[in-house]
This record gives C-alpha cells, structure tokens and sequence, in this order.
C-alpha cells in the first residue's frame, strides 16, 4: 500500500502546497464533524438534569451553525484539490504515455497488443486516478479520523468504554478487504462468461444468413442457452458473497452498541459518564463505520493502483530499440542493398536472405512473389523502422545506419499494405503527407491518384469526414487517399507496398500510367499480387522464403520458365490452359 | 410506466419468489426499525435514573432481546437479497432467449437497418439493466420508501413536530438530488464524451503508428493529442468543482441542519410548557433521523439507473414486438433441382425496383452465373432464391411448387450457400463443417475438407480437424476460409449451390485454389454463382448479364462473345 504512495511521490512533492492544504483542511473538517454529536449530547444532558437555558440554547445553536458554515467551506476544498489532483495526475501520465508511444518503433508494436496498451492508457489510468484520488482521501481519512473520534471519545468520555465498543469494529475492514477481494475475482469470471455469452450473439447475429441458409436457428437456440445458464450461475456466485456485506456489517456493528449501552449502563451507574454522554458516543459510534469500511477497501484501491502503476510504468521504461545517431543526409537516392539478410526480433528465421539489388535514381523496381515471401519486409528496411541486419544496405555510398532518419523518411512516399486513415477530413488526411502543400499541389495529387471521380461525389468533397464518425470507405478509396497523401510530398522514393490490390483494372492501369509518367527521374517502387502494375519496371524481383528466385524485366521473366511466367500465362488465360 | 407493465409476465412467471422476497424486505425494515426502539426503552427505563440507582440485570435481558432482533435483521437482509437477486436472473434469463429465439425468427429485411451491435445490446446489455431494476432497484426503492415512511410514521407518533419537520425536508432533498443528478449527469455527458475521443485518438495512434512515424508527423499528433488531452482535464475538473459544491457536501450539510433544528426542537420543548422530552425519546428522534437521510439518499444515486433500465425496457420491448416472418407452407420432400424465376419484380423498400421482369430457367445440373456492376441486382436474385426475401410480383418454383406456398426452412433444406466473405464460427473446424447436423459424420466432413483441397491447412493446424479456430477464422487467410465455406456446402450435400465468388482482392494462387474447390462443389448440381472475374465462368450453361435490374444478354460464353455487346466488352477489358 505504501508501495504506491513511494511510487507517486514525485507527484506529491511537485505539489506538496496542494497536499499540504488538503491534510489541513481534511483535519479542520474531522474536528469540524465531531462537534455536532457533542452539542446533541450535551443539550441532552442538560435537559435531563434541567439546566437548560433560552442563553444556553441559542449559545448552542450559534456553534452549530458556525460548525455546518466551515464544515462546507473546507469539505468543499479539500474534496476539490484533492479530486482535482487525482485528475491531473492522470492527464500527465497520459501525456507521457502518448509520447512514448510516438517514439517507440515498430518492433515494440510487434510484441504487444493494441488491446493491452489500450488498456493501459484507459482502465490503468483510471485505477490510478482512483488510487490516486479516493485512495489518498481513504487512506487520510480512515486513518486520522478514526483517530480523530477515538481520542474524543476517549478523552471526552471515556478510555474504557471505547476500547470494550470498539472491539468488534475492525472486523468491518477485514470483511471489506476479503470479501471485496473474492468478489472481485468472482466478478471477473463472470463478466468473461458475460463475454462469451455476447460474442456468440454477436456471431449469430452477424451469421444470420447462413444459420438460416443451413437452419441452424433451433441448434442456436439450445447454443444460446447453455450459455445463459452459464452465465447465470457465475452470476449468482457473485450475488451470494455480496448478499453477505450487508448481514454481516449490521451484526458487527450491533455488537458494538449492544455493548455500549451495557457497559455503558454500568459506567452511569458509577457515575464516570453521564446520560447524554453516552447517547453522544452512540452517535461517534455509527460515525465510525464509514472509516472502517474504507479501511478495507483502501487496501485493494491501493493494490489495484499499484499494479495498474506498475503496468503503466513498464511501458514508460521502453526504450528504443534503434539507436538512431545517424548524421549523414540522402540526395540522390542510389540504393545498394549488399547481401542483406534480415530476421525480425521475435522471429526464428531469417525473413530476408542475402538479397542483392542495385538500384539508381529514376528506376522502378518491381517486387512480387508469394504471400510471406518477404516482400514487405524488403521494403521495411529502407524505412529504418527495424534494427538493422547483417550486409550493407547502401544508399547514396553511405551506410543506412549512418543516415538521420528524419531525413531519410523526409524523402520517402509509403502507402502501406493496411490502408490507414485517420478519423478526419479528406483533405486532412491527404496533407498528412505534407501539411503546408498548396491547392494546386493537393489537386494534383488527387488527379495522380485517381481520386478525383469519386471525390465528386462524397458529399461535402474534401471536407468528408472519413472513419468511424464518418463516411465509410471502400477499399479501393482508402487506398487511393493513402497514395495520394503520399504523392503530394513528391517523394524522391515512392514504396507502393500492394497498393492497388482494391482498385478496378481501369483505375489500377491509370494510376500507374499517372506514376510512369510524372516519376520519370525519381525512384518507385512497386510490391504487387497482379503482374500488370509491374509491366513496366526496370527491374523486376520474385521473392521466395526470402531470397530473390529470378530478376530481369517482364520481357525477360515472362519468357522464361520459372514462378513468373506461369502466373503471367495464368493471369492471361484465366486458367484455360 | 407503460415498459414496467409490459415487463409484469416475466415478473408473474416468478411471482412466489418475488413475493417472498418482498415479505423479507418488509420484515427486514421492521427489524431495523425497532433496534432503536429497545435502545430508548433501555435509556429510559433503567439507564435515566442515574448514578447509583440502575440495576444491571434487566438491561443484559433488553440487551440480549437488542441483539437477537438484530440477528433476524441481519437474516432477512441476507435472504432477501439472495431471493430476490435469483428471482430476478430467472426472469431475465427467461426474457433473454425469448428475444434470442425471436431474433432468430425475425425477417431478414430488419437486420438490413440494424447494425449487429445494437441487436447484441438489446439481448445482452439491455437485459442485463433490466436485471438491476428486478434485483435491485426496485427491491431497493420499496424498502427505501418503506423505511421512510415508517420512520416518519413513528416519528409523528412520538413527538408531532419533529415529524413535520422530517415531511418538509423529504421534498427539499428530492428537488436537491433531481437537480444535482441533472447537472452533473449533463456534465458527465461531456465529460465522457470528451473521454471516448481521447480514446479513440490513441487507439487511432498505435494503429496508424507506422504511417505517423514514416511521415515525421510525431510532433503534429502529440500537440492535437496534448489539446484534447488538456480539454478533458478541464471538463472533468469542472466537474469535481461542481461536484464538491453540490454533492454529497451539501447532502450533509442539508443533514447536520436537520440536527441544529432538533437541538432547537428538544430545548424549546423544555422551556416551553409541555415538559420535556426524555432521554429515550431525544436519543430515538437521533437515531431515527441518522437513519431516515440515507433512504432518501439511495433513491437519489438510484434514479439515473432506473431511467437507464427503462430506456432498455422500452429498446427490448420495440424488439420483441417486431413482426416475426410467418412460418407456414407445406413440407417440400423430393427436389430435383430445377428452378425457374417467372416474370419476377422485386424492391427493398416498396418504391423502387432493383428486379424488374426476371425470368431464368435453370434444369437440374446447370450453372448459372450472374454477371453485373455493382447493384445490378445479382445479390437480389440469390436474396429471393434463398427467400430471405419474397418477390413483389411473379413466382419463383422450385420443381413445379410456388416457393411462396413452401416453408422456408424446409426449402433451405435443399441448398447450401457460399457467402463472398466466408464466414467462420467460433469452433473446432469440424464444427465449421457440419454445423450442428449430426446427420453428417466426421469421416464425411473429413472427406469435404479433403475433396475441396483444404488436406494442407489441416495438416498446418494442431489438431487436424479438431483445432479450435480463432474467432471468425481470424488466423486464417481469406483463401484458407474460403475453402472451409466450400467444404461446408459440399458436406451438406445439396441439390442447389448458391456461391457470392470473393472479389477480385485475392492473389492468384489463392485463386487457383478457390477455382478448383468450386469446381468441385458445383458438380451435378444446380449451381448459381455471382461472378466477378469473367475468367471462371466460361463453361456456365447461361450467363445471365444484369444492368439496372434488368437482364441484358442472355447465353453461353460463346454467344455473349458473338453478340459483341457489354459481356465481349467487359471480357475484353479483364484479359487486359
């Protein structure tokens, strides 16, 4: 539990003016809280003995209405600095957690889950407001004031009769912690049945043209109820230990006061306290049951923080796996790959295997082959997103692991095999590639890449919002955006990565008579599964378990005999051969 | 109200539960409320007299009665809540397959409008509200106004002004508690809002990642991030401000009010001419009114849950009251496979027609294949033969019957369907094969699999047939799912095969792959294929050529070609 207060104390100590007020003020408000059951004790106590005044009356109701007045005003401050402080410590771990994000490379992103670092900066963050928030008051306010009416009852009444009452309370907070544990554990297994129960739902639902098209719907039927059933006994689990908090609370809590009034007659009898002293005590008991709880829970806040700290945290200490020191700077783009070989992080095999290729300024070199045969990973590596493998992969004569990356990626076009947009407008996501380029730069763009038809007729033109709050797109369009937001940069290399695998012949034969001829003295490169957007490369690679099986231009591979040929004789015939 | 008189059956079904589980809740208030009652009996008989003059023993016997209440407080509370909470998951249970099963039968025409999400919510989530306004909202409600009444009931009975006292802050603390629940439910609205953006803006970050990194655009999207990261952090603190104003501080100083007028109230009463109260009755009026605030308070924190569970009441109620499709006709027994299309029109939504005058005849064996631009009408032709849908004029038979006058399932009975985005079940692939038909045994479903050529993804999966795929085959390539929804129709044997060819987004490979399976699978029976490569249906029997719903060239591969019109043209332009 203090394990999370050390890990959080950076925070404290930057703020350690609004800590300090928040224990301040907290104080102000126990003392403040204790003083109305005194004033109903007293006023009792002075009825029964017949001492009561219209002076003494208003003298009381005076206090008690200064007491509300300050208790608002400091339960007011606290809770606003304190809640206030839980929520900005949130946003900065957020912010720093975004930023980290930004700077960790692909690799990283191979090895984790989007799920899992979601959840990170959702439910992690929010356990640690909690912690952070909640915690800190459970933790300030169960410990000092409890203290707080123990020693008034002590001091003010009496020492005896609050250690014999108090005895059974602290069963309060060992019930909160165990059974709000167990709860918890059982919570979590039946929300995952909850889950089960919802995804195959969602599958019928999803499927209901082909359960019906093979009548399945009777066999769901009995599918959906074994899973209700289920469910609803992991439920019930849940309900049964829950059922327990509220039966057990009132039997420790009875037992307390059972023995204050029968100690507590005792004490009157040997006149140690009197009448409404006892009443008032009564009244310090009840008060002490909220703490006692919250001690409990405190406990497994404290916890869930900590873990959700901790999970936060190891992102945090990711460092980047490419030391990127290089200096030297790209201008005309000449590649030389050198017997690169190349196996991913977690990978056993190498994915890339002593390839060789040259390539200058002006060509285009095209890459098929096989699902898995390495053809994104070529490319890749001129992305600089992975360390570096073994060969020389020299552009310019100089050795990619000398050259700034902010440069190089500077010069560099990729549209990617995912089709990745942002939630935004057309045009937002197009100037992605370069935010300051002109009107007639991105019309440009737009004519290259064969958007323009079906951008008259989205419905606010440029100014369509596109994903989930927007427009849907098709593929095809989707990939389109992505070429042209990467034709607007007028990029020294172009890396199409299967780009035109959603667009129609027509618009596929366009596009690359569009790149052929505004590309002439810059470098293109093109992955492909359809051998017509390759036709006219300079030079052509086929790919296999990554290493290059044949090379040479069109006319050369289809005349040959290998993997090329056959797909491009196929590709002709549709098969009829 | 209309929605919680409407939910009553599902309530009746379990009635003796509920009952019983109302009459605890009532005893349980009883319990609570007369603990205070022997603790005043105990100030004001024995405690009152003072120093010297209380005998012990009588008070160990109230004592002992103090407690033994409170044991039976405690049970009732317990199975209360066990009775009620079982009650309650019965009928919901019972609620939720009888929209499960309802959903099964609705038309297909209503999932076109609805997206798969929110008719998940309505069997899942909405149910699942509904369940905490059975289990514990209302139970919750009852002995909340139980107690309060109760309590103001005694408190009337005991001493007449206090009680008044008590009725005039009941009205006070429910405008206090709608108003709050209001604001900060409005500026909760926002808050979560601004929460689910920022969510949605780092989900979109680490996806899109690569691109954001290759483009040096890190610097732009920290910054747009940073200010709605900073406006999120401004609305909730507006909210914690408000919150610390109005919640539950003021809540207590609306109760420590309370006390201040009751101190007032008992010395009044002593200096006036009454008499004064005794001690049991003072300590009574405080402990009843520590008690009578957190009632209230609880239906307060209750309310925005009630209206959620009665907007999900209404949302499943709407569900269940939809038309289900009419399940009537005769048995069909013996199909041949042949199946004619006669004059038939047909539209989506009663204005428009995307069939129009639609004649095909297909003899038993034949292929036929739909060729057309997107909504043509080729998916409206497989809609009807499937009869997700009925045509709005003209008939289609299936031998010589009118479908219209044959029941659905068992017309189904007869076809198997390969949709172009092959769908995958959570399951062995087994399962995937035969579904829930035992009719069709492993062996069968092996020699599907084979048959189809799907031998090697069984070799690369752990447990052969057996392996449990992920869900919606999401380990699978397209090619390999493909091959599992061949395998699947093949299995079923039927006597006419509906196939949605995946479109052109596949590699070659894979499609060699796929070709060969239909080939397959199409075998001697009346196969229709929606096809979008002209290159895998030169040998259909006719090619039926669709534009605007209506068809254009009628024929084989080889007349459409001699006919030179949209079919040469559209072939031409695919072989490049």
């Amino acid at each position: 539990m203090l394990d999370y207060i050390r890990k959080i104390s950076w925070y404290i100590f930057s703020n350690k003016k609004r800590y300090t007020l928040i224990v301040l003020f907290l104080l102000i408000a126990n003392v403040m809280d204790i003083i109305p059951p005194q004033l109903i004790g007293r006023t009792i106590d002075l009825i029964n003995n017949g001492e009561m005044t219209e002076t003494i009356m208003w003298n009381i109701l005076l206090i008690f209405a200064a007491v509300i007045v300050l208790t608002y005003v400091v339960s007011y401050w606290w809770g606003y600095l304190l809640f206030e402080g839980a929520i900005k410590i949130e946003s900065i771990i957020r912010s720093r957690l975004m930023r980290k994000f930004l700077l960790l490379s692909p690799g990283f992103y191979e090895r984790s889950k989007t799920g899992d670092l979601m959840a990170k900066a959702t439910n992690d963050l929010r356990t640690v407001n909690m912690a952070t928030g909640f915690g800190i008051i459970t933790l300030l306010d169960s410990t000092t004031f409890l203290l707080t009416i123990i020693l008034v009852m002590g001091f003010t009444i009496s020492w005896q009769l609050t250690f014999f009452a108090l005895l059974p309370l602290p069963l309060l907070a060992i019930i909160e912690q165990r059974l709000g544990r167990m709860i918890n554990k059982r919570h979590k297994s039946s929300q995952e049945a909850f889950g089960v129960m919802n995804d195959a739902v969602l599958e019928v639902v999803e499927g209901v043209r082909l359960t019906r098209s093979y009548v399945q719907e009777d066999a769901e039927n009995r599918r959906f109820h074994s899973l209700t059933e289920n469910y609803l006994n992991k439920f019930m689990k849940v309900e049964k230990l829950d059922a327990f908090f509220q039966p057990l609370t009132i039997i420790v809590v009875s037992s307390s006061i059972a023995i204050s009034f029968g100690y507590g007659a005792v004490l009157v009898n040997n006149g140690i306290i009197t009448v409404g002293e006892l009443i008032t005590f009564n009244v310090y008991l009840n008060m002490l049951i909220w703490p006692m709880f919250a001690l409990g829970m405190l406990f497994n806040i404290m916890e869930r923080g900590n873990a959700s700290y901790d999970r936060i945290q190891n992102v945090l200490d990711e460092t980047d796996d490419l030391n990127d020191i290089g200096e030297a700077v790209v201008k005309e783009t000449n590649f030389n790959f050198n017997e690169v070989t190349f196996k991913y992080p977690t990978a056993q095999h190498n994915s890339l295997e002593d390839i060789t290729i040259e390539l200058n300024r002006g060509e285009t070199l095209g890459i098929v082959g096989k699902t898995g045969s390495g053809k994104s990973t070529f490319i890749k590596q001129l992305l600089k997103i992975y360390p570096e493998g073994s060969g020389d992969l020299i552009i310019d004569g100089v050795n990619i692991s000398s050259l700034n990356r902010e440069k190089l990626r500077d010069k560099l076009g990729y549209v990617s095999q995912e089709n990745i947009l942002f939630s935004r407008t057309v045009r937002e996501n197009i100037m992605f590639g370069k935010p300051d380029a002109t009107e007639a730069e991105l019309t440009e763009a737009i004519k290259l890449s064969a958007f323009d038809e079906d951008l008259a007729r989205m419905p606010e033109g440029l100014e369509t919002l596109v994903g989930e709050k927007g427009v849907s797109l098709s593929g095809g369009q989707k990939q389109r955006i992505s070429i042209a937001r990467s034709l607007i940069k007028q990029p020294d290399i172009l890396i199409l990565d299967d780009a035109l695998s959603a667009v129609d012949a027509r618009t596929e034969t366009r596009i690359i008579n569009h790149i052929k001829d505004n590309r002439k003295d810059k470098t293109t490169i093109i992955i492909t599964h359809r051998l017509s957007a390759v036709h006219h490369a300079d030079k052509i690679i086929v790919l296999e378990n990554g290493k290059i099986v044949e090379s040479g231009t069109h006319q050369a591979l289809s005349n040959g005999s290998g993997w090329y040929s056959k797909q491009n004789d196929y590709f002709i015939t549709g098969g009829e051969s | 109200m209309k929605e919680m008189v409407k939910l009553l059956p599902y309530i009746k079904q379990y009635k003796g539960m509920f009952a019983g589980g109302i009459l605890l809740m009532i005893c349980m208030v009883g319990f609570e409320l007369a603990g205070p009652l022997i603790a005043a009996a105990i100030l004001d008989r024995h405690i009152k007299l003072g120093a010297g003059n209380i005998v012990i023993q009588p008070i160990l016997y109230l004592i002992a009665l103090f407690l033994t209440i409170k044991l039976l407080h405690a049970l009732t509370s317990y199975f209360a809540q066990i009775v009620l909470v079982s009650a309650g998951t019965r009928a919901i249970q019972k609620m939720r397959l009888d929209v499960f099963k309802h959903v099964q039968n609705l038309p297909i025409r209503y999932f076109d409008n609805l997206p798969a999400g929110k008719v998940v919510a309505r069997i899942t989530n909405d149910t699942e509200s509904i369940l905490q306004l059975f289990a514990s909202v209302i139970p919750m409600f009852m002995v909340s106004i139980l107690t309060i009444f109760s309590i103001v009931g005694i408190v009337l009975y005991v001493h007449f002004w206090t009680g008044i006292v008590m009725l005039v802050f009941i009205p006070i603390v429910i405008i206090w508690g709608v108003l709050y629940k209001k604001y900060s439910n409005d500026n909760n609205h926002i808050k979560r809002e601004r929460n689910s953006d920022m969510n949605a803006m780092i989900n979109e970050s680490i996806n899109g990642m690569p691109i954001i990194q290759v483009f040096n655009r890190e610097d732009q999207i920290k910054d747009e991030f940073e200010k709605i990261n900073d406006e999120y952090y401004d609305s909730a603190k507006g909210l914690v401000k408000l919150e610390s104003l109005t919640g539950e501080n003021l809540a207590n100083t609306i109760r420590s009010l309370v006390f201040a007028i009751l101190v007032y109230i008992f010395a009044t009463t002593f200096l006036g001419d009454t008499g004064a109260l005794t001690v049991g009755i003072m300590y009574l009026l405080v402990d009843y009114i520590t008690r009578f605030f957190n009632p209230l308070f609880n239906i307060i924190s209750q309310l925005s849950i009630f209206e959620q569970a009665r907007v999900a009441a209404d949302k499943v109620l709407e569900m269940l009251d939809a038309e289900p499709e009419v399940k009537e006709g005769q048995t069909l027994n013996k199909f041949n496979g042949n199946i004619s299309f006669r004059n038939v029109n047909f539209s989506y939504d009663g204005k428009r027609d995307v069939l129009k005058n639609i004649n095909i005849d297909a003899v038993q064996g034949d292929t036929i294949a739909l060729v057309g631009h997107t909504g043509s009408g080729k998916s409206s032709i497989i809609n009807l033969l499937m009869r997700f849908y009925d045509p709005n004029h003209g008939a289609i038979y299936f031998d010589e019957h009118d479908t219209k006058e044959i029941d659905k399932q068992s017309l189904r009975q007869f076809m198997s369907i390969v949709l172009q985005d092959s769908f995958i079940y959570s399951g062995t692939l087994l399962y995937n094969v035969r579904l829930n038909n035992e009719n069709i045994t492993e062996e069968e479903a092996l020699k599907a699999l084979e048959d189809v050529g799907a031998a090697p993804l069984m070799a690369r999966l752990p447990d052969g047939i057996h392996s449990e795929l992920a869900e919606r085959g999401a380990t699978l390539s397209l090619g390999e799912r493909q091959l599992i929804s061949f395998a699947r129709a093949l299995a079923f044997n039927p006597k006419v095969l509906v196939l949605d060819e995946a479109t052109s987004n596949i590699d070659s490979e894979t499609e060699q792959l796929i070709q060969y399976a239909m080939d397959v699978v199409s075998k001697d029976r009346t196969t229709f294929i929606i096809a979008h490569r002209l290159s895998t249906i030169q040998h259909a029997d006719q090619i039926i050529l669709l534009e605007n719903g209506e068809i254009k060239e009628q024929g084989n591969h080889e007349e459409l070609i001699e006919l030179g019109q949209n079919y040469s043209k559209m072939y031409e332009m695919q072989m490049g």
